[in-house]
């Protein structure tokens, strides 16, 4: 039963920061730009934020500048990408590898291989919520998290909200579905593809925030560990809808939970069960092509 | 053709990073030059940093201020590498600007050794070159001969230092009830708390030796107390994903596990955090980071590649590389290896008495392992037996 329970909150824990890449990736994905940049933007904010910590031991003025510096990156992003129409591929990539190469330079000059924020005990950022946490298999899922965690989940209501429910998210779905039409209707399809960008950056710098300061109370380089990818694979996979798009971060997080947990009963062969997560996305991914083979050539607002 | 194309750009990159720094030396160490230029040569040493670069903290790092310290006092040309195009291309291009000595830190001797691509192996090329190679000694022949005379395999005894740790960790952990205060949550001894576990970066030789030292160390002390201990061990949690590396050892800890031993990098660092979190304990390696989250770093096993670096580049500043063997072994009794003088944890003791009874134990054992106490050595080919340790049931 405790099993369980671990796998559960573990899988709550590693969802939590590809979820927030997910529902702010979305928007991107809908506006039809190709953000590849999550992984970078996911680490600078990861990076900012304990950077801050460290110097300020404040971790709200921490997390404001993570987002800013995050933020930052969407711009130079959109900027490239939108304004003078750059190759997203090749911005986004530069901004992977920007990312780090900023964090281990800043490192290098401050001569440590990881920032560790003094005095923080990410024990006392978890939120132990007091009937439901006693609950077994309930407390490990709501109960216990850091504050992010929560707003990753609520997020996807959000967000889901944002893209249907709302003007701006029907004008940001019809940029992406065809710009010429929205151009033609007098929508500033650039302004749209530049708020769809900086929404995933956003959302990106709170990602990294609960990686590394609220999870870890430490940064070390490169520690998103190609998080940003599974994101953008989620959102592919999801074809972009927030709700469907973070059904997928979950059951990644699912699979990483279960081969952690699993692994103590291996033993040495314990490598074998860190496979699970990549043979389970390929199922579901055969699956679902399968059965959705007639829309693939026609994902877009039709297709929601 | 476009492989001569990339190589000859990476020689122009580097030679160009070299001119800067030898125009920078040149004007720096004039003086020095003038005076000492009747002994010694002038010589040209590289450090070729592994993949944690060459401000971690600790291997990169001690070897290259170890050659920085030997090659300043005789006005030596020092090149500090972080190779971007791969392992072999940088060890060619110092080959073949016939550098005298190239610590190669990477555990990478596969162009050095064996040639690759249908080269011949760069040992071979350049014998000129004394190359110097860490954590393993893949200079042999079949017949366990010396393969190339210019390789030189650093081996740490760090099976001896593990030990060490886990003797250690037995101790402390039989005592957590009174040794430690309020803000730890160790599970007692009888209550599913004697179990360790480990975690390693990768199941290569240089991992599963301190492993097999610390399930030894463990079963050591183990054994006298008659006791059993459960050990959770995984060898291929990676070097760089912290918070995969903090998951792994949560179930650890929540299996019981008091103290983790990390031995992978950055996910070591991870470990140490959820250490801190849970209100356990954590164990570090290679250089001394007890201070990382003071209070939940038991101690660390060291690995100073500073000695071995600095002893060998004496040898090259006496003209003595004849003194240097193909293999070299740093044992506890070296310094290179051991753990740390347990000054942080200390101050988080409450009951010195006891501290001071386990303090002597180790200090005892210190001296007796790698003497009278033999401790298996992967890193040389000696394979474990788990037979050997009855009181450490590995999960």
């Amino acid at each position: 039963m405790d099993l369980i329970g671990n796998i559960l909150y573990d899988t709550v824990y590693h969802s939590a920061p590809i979820i927030l890449c997910v529902i702010g990736g979305v928007f991107a994905f809908k506006a039809n730009v190709l953000n590849i940049a999550l992984e970078g933007m996911m680490l600078i904010g990861a990076f900012v934020s304990t950077l801050v910590g460290f110097f300020t031991g404040n971790l709200i003025l921490a997390c404001a500048l993570a987002v800013l510096a995050s933020f930052a990156l969407g711009l130079i992003f959109s900027f490239m990408g939108v304004t003078l129409k750059g190759n997203v591929i090749v911005i986004g990539l530069a901004i992977n590898m920007l990312a780090p190469a900023i964090a281990g330079f800043v490192m290098v000059l401050m001569s440590t291989s990881n920032i560790t924020i003094p005095g923080l005990n990410v024990a006392d950022l978890q939120i132990n919520i007091p009937v439901i946490g006693q609950i077994p298999i309930v407390g490990d899922i709501l109960s216990g998290h850091p504050i992010l965690t929560y707003v990753a989940f609520i997020g996807i209501a959000l967000m889901w909200a944002l893209m249907y429910k709302t003007r701006f998210g029907t004008y940001v779905r019809v940029v992406g579905e065809n710009e010429d039409a929205a151009r033609s209707l007098g929508l500033k399809a650039n302004t749209y593809k530049y708020a769809a960008i900086l929404i995933g950056a956003v959302c990106c710098g709170l990602a990294g925030v609960n990686l590394s300061t609220e999870r870890m109370g430490m940064f070390t380089n490169n520690m998103t560990a190609s998080r940003g990818f599974i994101a953008i694979a989620a959102i592919y996979c999801g074809r972009g809808d927030p709700l469907t798009s973070s059904l997928y971060a979950i059951m990644f997080g699912f699979a990483r939970a279960l081969a952690i947990n699993l692994a103590i009963y291996a033993g040495p062969a314990s490598g074998l069960f860190d496979v699970i997560p990549y043979i389970l996305m390929v199922a579901v991914l055969a699956v679902v092509s399968v059965a959705q083979r007639r829309n693939v050539k026609t994902r877009g607002f039709v297709n929601g | 053709m476009s492989k001569d194309i990339s190589r000859r750009s990476f020689l122009g990159i580097v030679g160009g990073a070299a001119a800067v720094a030898g125009l920078a030396a040149c004007s720096g160490d004039e003086g020095g030059d003038a005076q000492g230029g009747g002994e010694g040569t002038a010589r040209n040493v590289a450090v070729v940093c592994s993949s944690a670069g060459r401000n971690d903290g600790g291997f990169n790092q001690r070897a290259i201020e170890a050659a920085q310290a030997v090659g300043e006092e005789n006005g030596w040309n020092v090149q500090v590498i972080e190779p971007t195009n791969g392992i072999p291309q940088a060890l060619e291009t110092l080959g073949a600007d016939g550098y005298d000595l190239v610590f190669n830190m990477e555990y990478d001797f596969e162009a050095l050794i064996n040639g690759t691509g249908g080269a011949d192996p760069l040992a071979q090329q350049f014998p000129d070159t004394t190359w110097v190679v860490f954590n393993d000694n893949p200079n042999k022949n079949d017949d366990g001969s010396v393969k190339f005379p210019n390789v030189v395999s650093v081996l740490f005894n760090v099976n001896e230092g593990a030990f060490l740790a886990g003797a250690l960790s037995v101790l402390v952990n039989e005592n957590s009830a009174t040794l430690f205060g309020d803000g730890y949550n160790f599970t007692a001894p009888d209550a599913g708390g004697r179990a360790m576990g480990f975690i390693g970066g990768t199941n290569s030789n240089g991992i599963v030796v301190e492993s097999y030292g610390f399930i030894e160390g463990i079963n050591y002390e183990a054994e006298k107390l008659g006791v059993t201990y459960d050990y959770y061990a995984k060898y291929d949690a990676g070097f760089t994903d912290s918070a995969a590396g903090a998951t792994v050892a949560g179930t650890y800890y929540d299996q019981g596990a008091n103290i983790v031993f990390g031995c992978a990098g950055s996910v070591g660092d991870g470990i140490t955090s959820k250490a801190k979190e849970v209100g356990k304990l954590a164990i570090q390696v290679d250089d001394d980071k007890d201070d990382q989250q003071p209070g939940y770093v038991l101690t660390t096993v060291l690995k100073s590649t500073g000695v071995p670096v600095q002893s060998i580049c004496e040898a090259l500043a006496a003209d003595d590389m004849a003194s240097i063997d193909n293999e070299m072994n740093y044992s506890v009794a070296t310094g290179a290896t051991g753990i740390t003088d347990l000054s942080v944890i200390s101050e988080y003791i409450q009951d010195t008495d006891t501290w001071e009874t386990i303090k002597a134990e180790i200090e005892d054992l210190t001296g007796k392992v790698g003497t009278e106490i033999t401790v298996v050595n992967a890193q040389i080919g000696e394979t474990f037996d788990p037979a050997t340790c009855p009181n450490v049931n590995i999960q």
